[in-house]
């Protein structure tokens, strides 16, 4: 199957340069060529479906309106022997330590901005940074409840954060949904492999989210929490039904919360049931029209009051945005030097400001050469992909630098590291990336392996799921590389 | 449970009923027609389906015809029409998409598989066989999701605002087939076999017909399909048996108690109940039948309204 593929200069996660599989990917590989052609088309066409009938969907939204996708689904997974995980493990839980004590530090004494290490413009006039929860101690000092780090391998095969998702990362239920199906469809591949579970996973989440205790919260009682969705019509919105499913707290949108004398209420058919916790999938603009957006209809009047009183948690905190945008990131790294003295383990790519004149000019005159982003974007929105984009395009993008160079950053074409994928009958390489989730109470705890994401448009560097990126299951051996037991 | 999930939940209840009932009359409609010679089936069968199954005013502001093709599309697949099947089944997977977290996985995806599957229907030229194929994947797509409902969920909140829902849907629903019925009675003082006809497709619109034949072969007396559709205790598509079953749902929710809260709603099943037990079916004329269907049907929108304020299902008033 694999016979005529070719990895070419790219770091292959699975194969050799001269066409063997590496050593942990052996046994993968020896199964899979066992497969039929007709095996292999029956199997993935049985699993895309499964998606559909569950309905595991998410929303695109255009013009026309929303349309229900399923995220294509591709059965080679990705396989991480164990020390190169523990080493992802550490570093991520260094990085989420060092991003939580910054989030402290820039809401309370700022030391960071007066050890001049982080510019204080870039803190105050952050479009997240939110005055409102300045001087606010939240339980446990947590910021980060759950966190969705995405990571890369360059052509060395070193993995290199390529961004911070703080605010509210998606994905989740598909890490699960994906080894499920993955062990439905694909029992056998199971066999000879021994890798990490996912079990357990979920009631650690809700042990975690249940640690937020408010500071007014009746001690004697066990507290309620809750996960806000903005609803169904949500591109997330099976992410949230499978999350509070789960962990067995009950699904709000803000119609059904009310805050009375500063204590939040949802309204159940017996009246009003006190909340504790909220894990909220509402972006900070919309989770109190009284505080913030006026005309937000998501949220909830009188939330942020009830939050300063110590009456209801709200993870992750309001106000995370500051610390995982694309200029902030840079800073990352200082980071963990500056609260934790420590050294970073896993490094960041290489990245240039462009408000700075010298590299404004360098950049511009490199824009073929260079992956450019907007600051404020996500998603794979807002960005040009230098060797492969259009004269046109770049000529686009040279005006809207030169207009706010601030809003952009650039960072060079990194060779992303590739993995086989198995679409329309045949093997061929795509370029992956990793998003690994760390949920944080008392202390920082990584699920293990993560959603590993696909760009399946052949070529393509964008693993989004709202452009065509897929997914696949994330394998974490839980012995040696050549493990077959 | 959540006031906003207990009204989806009582609301997919509702929307699937109805989608199983509407189909169910419109696929017997269109197998009587094949059997009726031409002339025989009038504008005002079509009419009375449609009264039936939505709203003739509704129909007539809409449409200046009326032949099988325009009300098939209208009852079926119309989503300008309220009531249509597919509007019905887009609702009952909206409430289930609304309640994924409470209700079984198997009633998610039975109505998802509906619903995937329902883009290749319309596809399909509008021919008779494919009408009869989709009334009939209607019709098996809420049996099968009251099968998971039954089999799978454990008997506490959720699977009784789902109950109640079903139940009321259900008691209207008898109610205006048989009000329908008796004003065709009334108007037209035809013959014998005419009358046989009429009451045969009221137990056929009300998937009734089977049951009765069993308990009064092989007659087609109207005060026995009347009696058997309004009274009969031990058919679960009688009225009677399904505001039994709404008040034994309400003694479920309240754990077998009466509150001061609740008092009024049971007081107003127990009236309907006596109203029921009451009625001397035998020996009314049809326009005292048709005052008392029309008084159910009131009852039943008064005991719906009753049912959602309790239960704070609609937006409460605000308390200061």
């Amino acid at each position: 199957m694999l016979k005529h593929y070719d990895t070419g200069l790219f770091y292959d996660e699975m194969m050799e340069t001269g066409g063997t599989p590496k050593r942990h990917y052996r046994w993968f590989y020896e199964l899979v060529e066992q497969f039929s052609g007709t095996e292999l088309r029956e199997k993935h066409d049985t699993a895309q479906l499964n998606f559909l009938r569950k309905g595991i969907t998410f929303t695109v939204y255009n013009h026309t309106g929303g349309t229900e996708r399923t995220m294509p689904f591709d059965f080679v997974p990705i396989i991480i022997p164990k020390p190169e995980w523990l080493k992802i493990e550490e570093g991520m839980k260094q990085r989420l330590n060092a991003l939580n004590r910054f989030l402290d530090d820039v809401y309370h004494d700022q030391d960071i901005i007066k050890a001049g290490i982080v510019p204080r413009s870039l803190v105050e006039q952050n479009a997240y940074y939110y005055e409102q929860v300045k001087g606010l101690d939240v339980p446990l000092r947590n910021h980060v409840f759950l966190a969705g780090v995405d990571l890369i391998r360059d052509d060395e095969g070193q993995y290199r954060v390529l961004e911070d998702n703080l605010r509210n990362p998606s994905g989740m239920s598909y890490v699960f949904q994906n080894r499920y199906v993955m062990r439905q469809v694909y029992p056998e591949l199971f066999f000879q492999h021994s890798i990490e579970t996912l079990e357990h996973q979920l009631s650690e989440l809700q042990q975690i989210l249940i640690s937020h205790v408010p500071l007014n919260a009746d001690s004697t009682k066990t507290p309620t929490a809750v996960l806000l969705t903005p609803g169904m019509y949500n591109s997330a919105y099976y992410d949230h039904v499978f999350l509070a499913q789960q962990m067995g707290i009950e699904l709000v949108e803000g119609r059904d919360l009310i805050v009375k004398d500063d204590v939040v209420y949802m309204k159940t058919i017996r009246g009003l049931k006190r909340v504790d916790i909220i894990y909220r999938r509402i972006d900070d603009d919309f989770l109190d029209p009284e505080a913030f957006r006026p005309d937000s209809a998501l949220g909830v009047p009188g939330l942020l009051r009830a939050y300063k009183e110590g009456n209801v948690s709200i993870v992750n905190g309001i106000g995370n945005g500051v610390a995982d945008d694309k200029a902030m990131y840079v800073y990352v790294p200082d980071m963990i030097r500056f609260y934790l003295d420590e050294e970073p383990i896993i490094p960041n790519v290489e990245t240039y400001f462009l408000s700075d004149p010298e590299r404004l000019e360098y950049v511009l005159e490199h824009l073929d050469e260079l992956v450019v982003k907007n600051v404020g974007a996500s998603g794979g929105y807002d960005m040009l992909i230098g060797p492969q984009s259009t004269e046109e395009e770049r000529d686009l993008f040279r005006q809207k630098i030169i207009e706010t160079p601030s809003q952009y950053i650039a960072q060079p074409t990194i060779k992303l590291s590739r993995a086989p994928a198995y679409q329309e009958g045949r093997f061929y390489p795509c370029h992956v990336d990793l998003r690994v989730f760390i949920m944080n109470g008392e202390e920082p705890h990584v699920l293990p392996g993560g959603l590993s994401r696909v760009a399946l448009k052949e070529g393509s560097l964008v693993v989004n799921s709202s452009q065509g990126g897929g997914g696949k299951d994330t394998w974490i051996l839980t012995e040696g590389g050549d493990s077959n037991a | 449970m959540l006031s906003r999930v207990a009204d989806s939940l009582y609301w997919l209840g509702r929307n699937m009923e109805r989608a199983e009932n509407n189909s169910r009359v419109l696929s017997v409609q269109l197998i009587h027609i094949l059997e009726a010679s031409e002339g025989q089936l009038l504008d005002r069968n079509w009419e009375e389906v449609i009264e039936i199954c939505a709203s003739i005013q509704d129909y007539y502001d809409r449409y200046d015809r009326i032949d099988k093709e325009t009300v098939t599309h209208y009852l079926a697949t119309s989503p300008l029409n309220m009531n249509s099947f597919m509007n019905c089944m887009v609702y009952a997977r909206e409430n289930a998409k609304a309640t994924r977290d409470i209700i079984p996985e198997g009633l998610w995806e039975v109505l998802n598989e509906f619903h995937l599957e329902q883009k290749d229907w319309q596809e399909q030229p509008a021919t008779s066989q494919h009408i009869q194929h989709y009334l009939k994947k209607v019709m098996t797509t809420s049996m099968t999701a009251q099968g998971v409902v039954e089999s799978s969920m454990s008997r506490d909140l959720p699977y009784t605002f789902l109950k109640v829902g079903k139940w009321l849907e259900r008691g209207e629903k008898v109610s205006r087939v048989l009000n329908v019925f008796c004003e065709k009675n009334r108007k037209e003082t035809e013959s014998r076999t005419s009358s046989y006809y009429y009451w045969l497709t009221a137990l056929q619109f009300t998937n009734g017909y089977d049951a009765y034949i069993k308990n009064h072969p092989p007659t087609m007396e109207p005060k026995h399909v009347l009696e058997f559709l309004i009274k009969e205790p031990a058919f679960p598509r009688s009225i009677r048996y399904c505001i039994d079953h709404v008040k034994e749902a309400i003694h479920r929710i309240e754990g077998g108690k009466v509150s001061h809260y609740s008092a009024d709603l049971f007081d107003m099943i127990e009236r309907i109940q006596e109203e029921i037990e009451e009625a001397d079916i035998e020996n009314m004329n049809m326009e005292q039948l048709m005052y008392f269907l029309d008084h159910f049907q009131n009852r039943c929108m008064t005991l719906s309204r009753m049912f959602s304020e309790t239960y704070y299902l609609v937006e409460p008033v605000s308390v200061k």
